[in-house]
């Protein structure tokens, strides 16, 4: 127990030292730095209109109102942050150190090897105004759901969040795995990002058949759906069990194939 | 007491061949032949502890593979290894915190940052406790004078500095066993030399066993008492460093420059040639024959300008490969 609690302060002090790095490195570029803003703000600005058609159009999904749906839209824009700022920099260079060989030097280092490879960069710039405007589109459905802000209510979403952290790393993860096998996997990013762009109204407005896959297959749903779907009562707490259960078992997936993939991993000439 | 213990070592790599052009390229996408490369061929070799040993051969001879499989970067085809008791591919956490690698053509230092940063990183990923890399630090950046580079952004460095301060990274945790790619490659004469210096120093103080691969002779020379010659993928010599130099130390090369075209037939008598047109001329001459061959081409022939240099490595080793597969 001492021991793992160890390990686990290690791997935060690593991450903290990630992340102090990252700032400063990003410090030194200032304009970079504002340029990244700009453009997330401009994509965040393209979502927006979507909200505005679902205002205007008075949209209902299985009986969800416009105030609603901003829960699901704020919970996909606040992922969407999360994903470019936790992971996008870092699965976009897996490819990158098997193609070069700069994964050998990270393998002689006496910690996780998908720790260092999938963690190490964290972009500040990309996320805030996505992470910001979308908090704030919860906060309105929130409010104009006439959601109680219980502890209840604010722990289950913050877990759910958290749950969808890890499922968005898990997928997302694996064009950057598959790289190991085949190197160049740039076709198979492209897909990720067309799915996970599909995944910003409430999964209702899909087949039964789709949603299912989504759901069972390819968690994809969980990340954008569960959270509001607490909020707004409509997840019973089977299925919240098994979304955290599902995560984790997800994540432990995702690790074997790592394990895997690094086992045949053949570096590059010098 | 041996640190590193070799056995067998071999590694296959599968590649696949691909003739230029459009059609040979989409003739590919759909049959591909592969090829099997044997890069290691059934290597064995020890290192005692404390040893300095040079590992010398042409390029894609298979050094880098073998420190690679000695690192745990890679898995061996077959074969055993044993360093320091491990399994180096088995790849656990208590071996890596036991060695370093450098690289001379890649770098774990962060571009953006100051040096200082990606050190103490490695300082937390090797746990060195904070009074052990103060002293460290001061020691390291000191012998290799760059205690006022140390803050400075690593792409505004230059590449010897940068290489002193690759050293600094990988040695903060004073690792006892150190495999060194080409450590000086690309670097000019006063920085290879102090490279060396402080290597040495490293190999002296702390009692490391040191693996070192170098095009540079000049690196072997100075700091490896045993060498290890790897040609193809074989061993092609292991022995003292200056048992090699006396093999090659009997021939020497003449190069010459004519002011009138000479003939081949006419150089024949000379010497073994390596190379040469109507106006030039790279002769391979016996030490012992030297004085008499100079004099009697200088008399011979239109000579404007010409050298006499030691055998290159590269011809050492292609020469000493013969002599082995010929044995």
């Amino acid at each position: 127990m001492f021991h793992t609690m160890r390990i686990a302060r290690k791997y935060m002090t690593l991450y903290g030292i990630f992340i102090k790095n990252c700032l400063i490195a990003q410090m030194e570029f200032r304009g970079n730095f504002i340029m990244s803003l700009l453009v997330e703000s401009v994509y965040l600005l393209a979502k927006l209109l979507y909200v505005l058609v679902v205002f205007r159009t008075d949209l209902h999904v299985n009986g969800i109102p416009p105030e609603g749906l901003l829960l699901f839209i704020g919970m996909h824009t606040v992922a969407t942050g999360m994903y470019v700022g936790l992971f996008f920099t870092n699965f976009m260079k897996i490819p990158e150190y098997i193609k070069d060989g700069s994964l050998d030097l990270m393998l002689t280092k006496p910690v996780s090897l998908q720790f260092m490879a999938s963690l190490r960069y964290v972009d500040l710039a990309l996320p805030i105004p996505d992470i910001v405007v979308g908090f704030v589109m919860i906060s309105i459905g929130w409010n104009a759901m006439d959601i109680p802000l219980t502890f209840l209510h604010f722990a289950g979403f913050v877990l759910l969040l958290v749950v969808s952290i890890v499922i968005t790393y898990c997928l997302m993860i694996i064009p950057a795995l598959l790289s190991f096998w085949f190197v160049q996997t740039g076709s198979l990013f492209e897909m990720a990002h067309s799915v996970w762009d599909a995944n910003n109204f409430p999964m209702a407005i899909y087949p039964a058949w789709i949603r299912r896959i989504g759901t069972f297959v390819v968690p994809l749903f969980l990340i954008t759906n569960f959270g509001p779907m607490f909020l707004l009562g409509q997840l019973s707490w089977l299925y919240a069990a098994m979304a955290l259960i599902g995560s984790l078992l997800l994540f432990v997936a995702i690790r074997l194939l790592w394990k895997q993939a690094v086992k045949g991993y053949s570096s590059a000439s010098s | 007491m041996d640190s590193i213990r070799v056995r067998n070592l071999h590694k296959s790599f599968v590649y696949y061949r691909k003739e230029a052009g459009l059609k040979n390229s989409l003739k590919n996408l759909f049959a591909r032949k592969s090829l099997v490369k044997e890069a290691v061929k059934s290597v064995s070799f020890d290192i005692g502890l404390g040893e300095c040993v040079g590992f010398l051969g042409p390029n894609g001879a298979g050094k880098t593979t073998t420190l690679k499989m000695l690192s745990g970067i890679l898995y061996p085809t077959s074969g055993e290894a044993d360093v320091f008791g491990y399994v180096p591919w088995e790849r656990k956490n208590e071996f890596k915190r036991l060695f370093s690698i450098v690289m001379g053509q890649k770098n774990q230092l962060w571009w953006d940052l100051p040096a200082s940063e990606s050190i103490y990183l490695n300082k937390c990923i090797y746990d060195v406790d904070d009074d052990l890399y103060r002293r460290s630090l001061a020691e390291l950046s000191e012998m290799l004078d760059v205690q006022e580079l140390l803050n400075v952004q690593v792409r505004r460095l230059s590449l010897g500095e940068r290489m002193k301060m690759e050293l600094i990274a990988a040695l903060i945790h004073r690792p006892r066993l150190l495999y060194l790619d080409e450590p000086t490659i690309g670097l000019d004469f006063p920085s290879q030399k102090k490279v060396r210096e402080f290597l040495k120093y490293y190999n002296e103080q702390f009692g490391a066993t040191i693996l070192l691969t170098s095009h540079y002779m000049k690196d072997v020379e100075d700091l490896c008492k045993r060498t290890i010659i790897i040609n193809e993928g074989s061993l092609a010599y292991d022995g003292p460093f200056h048992k090699i130099n006396h093999l090659f130390g009997e021939q020497k090369i003449i190069k010459l420059q004519f002011s009138e075209p000479v003939a081949e037939q006419q150089l024949v008598r000379f010497g073994r040639i390596i190379s040469g047109d109507d106006y030039h001329a790279v002769l391979e001459v016996p030490m012992y024959h030297l004085k008499e061959v100079s004099r009697a081409m200088l008399d011979v022939f239109p000579i404007i300008d010409w050298t006499i240099e030691d055998v290159s490595i590269e011809e050492s080793i292609s020469l000493l490969y013969r002599k082995e597969s010929a044995v």
